[in-house]
């Protein structure tokens, strides 16, 4: 059994509490403790700062979506399904098909999301979630290529639906949840459409939607999303519930495959000096390519398990 | 939507073509000029003035171009939620009741306002964006910040939030609405000037390293000299009121 030195203290301001606080109520001993590992690179459970916890990866859950999965970090289990409907573009943008994001916390997750506490984490993690996938406003830098849900311009396009359910929580929502839609996507089959040709100008056209042929989304393009707890004076790297309630404050990088920027989000009101934030995103870029090819890993192998069963 | 020879005046319906508004090729041109004319690093001059609301406890209003914002702050003042005790202060944000603007007010003001000045009572801060001319978040915060200070709210430091778009190879400062509607990357900062601290980053677009470096060293200039903005409205105001 290690014993950790706890003698090294550091004073954090702990006055932005994150997200959930913890029903886990900690001791100041279980606090220090905490603090401690982390200042020696030694977490709770036996991590470095920059290990992510095991991975497991399901595709093909929801059998009635057009795309789904079920990813685990540690205790941290999130179900994402992708769903396709037809739909009438926005005026604003005619060539270009929708897509809503929404996640819904349970209360079976954790007490904390029982009515508005829920609600005012889902919409965050929406908001998150949509940044990070749309890009821009002029559709620059998006993981999901817009223009390639459209079917004919200005009356029909696909509307894509992906919702996630956040089933167990212990830490680390938005990067269970980013790994999930990627992997969501990766399993989604869009169906072929046929258009009746020589349709009247203002009427809808026809369109035939096959089902047997079905295209697979190209998800080379959607990044994955880091997220980079402060305690102290060092980051780490998915933090479970109780190492997120002594953080001071936490930022998001969503990282794409060529290693650009997809978004970026600070959670807790400790403010941050700029120099530190770059070293973050540093560390996220650094951290990214791990993760990104141990993820397409785990969904290559889930896509095979899948198509055996 | 056919004229009918001789019958009632046709209807003018627009055809389908004339939905697709395709991005102006000026954004892709390097030497475009911006729509009011502003240098790409030249952000609009800011007219502030506190005391916009006299029933309030404090309240600024700020006009940023085309961005008219008013905030008012009440408290600190009884929590609804009495009966939970809680040994620091509440901040209660509200813009409009748009959710999204509330939250990120709230994500900026709260690492600034010290809160166990005022134990078990809630500061209210209502927003109201009057004109929205692009940049309404950033002008809201940095306006609810001067609302704060003329409340009397006990601060860290003033906020002062700027935004920055990305438009093909360009960096734009402070963009209008027109600028934020084309863009392809946005990037807003929340500062508390005098630490140099940085509360609230979003980043949204495609982004490499060196750019975010460029674009955070301009918004962290911008928001300094904003500051000293803030500064010295709030110390006319003082003025004023005690001749």
């Amino acid at each position: 059994m290690f014993l950790v030195d706890v003698s090294i203290l550091y004073f954090c301001n702990v006055s932005a509490i994150g997200y959930y606080v913890g029903m886990v109520g900690l001791s100041v001993g279980e606090k220090h403790f905490i603090q401690g590992g982390i200042a020696q690179d030694l977490r709770t459970d036996g991590r470095k700062r920059l290990t992510y916890r095991p991975i497991f990866v399901e595709t093909g859950v929801i059998a009635q979506a057009n795309g789904s999965a079920r990813v685990k970090m540690g205790r941290t289990e999130v179900i994402v399904s992708v769903k396709a409907e037809l739909g009438r573009p926005s005026s604003s943008a005619p060539d270009k098909g929708k897509v809503s994001i929404y996640i819904d916390c349970s209360p079976t997750a954790a007490p904390q999301f029982e009515g508005r506490g829920g609600e005012e984490l889902s919409m965050e993690l929406s908001a998150a979630l949509r940044q990070c996938l749309l890009g821009g406003k002029s559709g620059a830098g998006a993981g999901i290529n817009l223009s390639s849900l459209s079917i004919v311009d200005g009356k029909i396009c696909w509307d894509l639906y992906i919702d996630g359910l956040v089933i167990s929580m212990d830490g680390n929502i938005l990067d269970a949840l980013g790994a999930a839609i990627k992997a969501a996507l990766s399993n989604t089959g869009i169906p072929k459409v046929n258009v009746a040709s020589a349709a009247p100008s203002d009427e809808q056209p026809e369109v035939d939607v096959s089902d047997e042929e079905f295209l697979q989304f190209d998800t080379t393009a959607v990044p994955v999303i880091i997220t980079l707890t402060k305690i102290g004076r060092h980051y780490i790297v998915d933090a479970t519930s109780e190492e997120e309630s002594q953080m001071s404050s936490a930022v998001s990088v969503s990282i794409n495959r060529q290693g650009l920027i997809c978004g970026l989000t600070k959670r807790g009101g400790t403010g941050l000096d700029p120099s530190v934030i770059l070293d973050m995103i540093s560390v996220a870029k650094h951290v990214s390519e791990q993760l990104m090819n141990k993820l397409d890993s785990e969904i290559a192998a889930a896509e095979a398990m899948e198509e055996e069963s | 939507m056919a004229a009918k020879a001789g019958a009632s005046p046709a209807t003018y319906s627009p055809s389908p073509t004339t939905y697709k508004k395709n991005r102006p090729p000026i954004f892709t041109d390097v030497d475009w000029v911006r729509p009011d004319g502003r240098d790409f690093h030249q952000c609009r001059p800011a007219f502030l003035r506190t005391g916009a609301v006299n029933a309030a406890s404090g309240s600024a209003y700020a006009e940023f171009g085309n961005t008219k914002v008013m905030v008012s702050i009440f408290g600190p003042r009884e929590s609804k939620k009495a009966m939970i005790y809680s040994d620091i202060g509440r901040l209660n944000c509200n813009a409009s009741d748009n959710k999204e603007i509330s939250s990120q007010l709230h994500k900026s003001l709260e690492g600034a306002i010290m809160l166990d000045t005022f134990p078990k009572t809630t500061v209210d801060v209502f927003a109201l964006v009057l004109e929205s001319g692009g940049c309404d978040l950033p002008v809201v915060i940095s306006c609810a910040s001067l609302a704060l200070a003329d409340a009397g709210i006990m601060m860290y430091d003033l906020v002062a939030a700027v935004s920055v778009s990305c438009l093909g190879k360009n960096l734009v400062i402070d963009p209008v609405s027109e600028e934020e509607n084309y863009q392809d990357g946005g990037l807003m900062i929340t500062c508390l000037p005098s630490r140099n601290e940085v509360t609230q980053l979003t980043i949204t677009g495609e982004w490499s390293t060196p750019k975010i470096h460029e674009a955070m060293e301009l918004c962290l200039d911008a928001c300094s000299k904003l500051g000293k903005i803030m500064r010295s409205c709030l110390k006319e105001s003082s003025s004023t009121s005690q001749e």
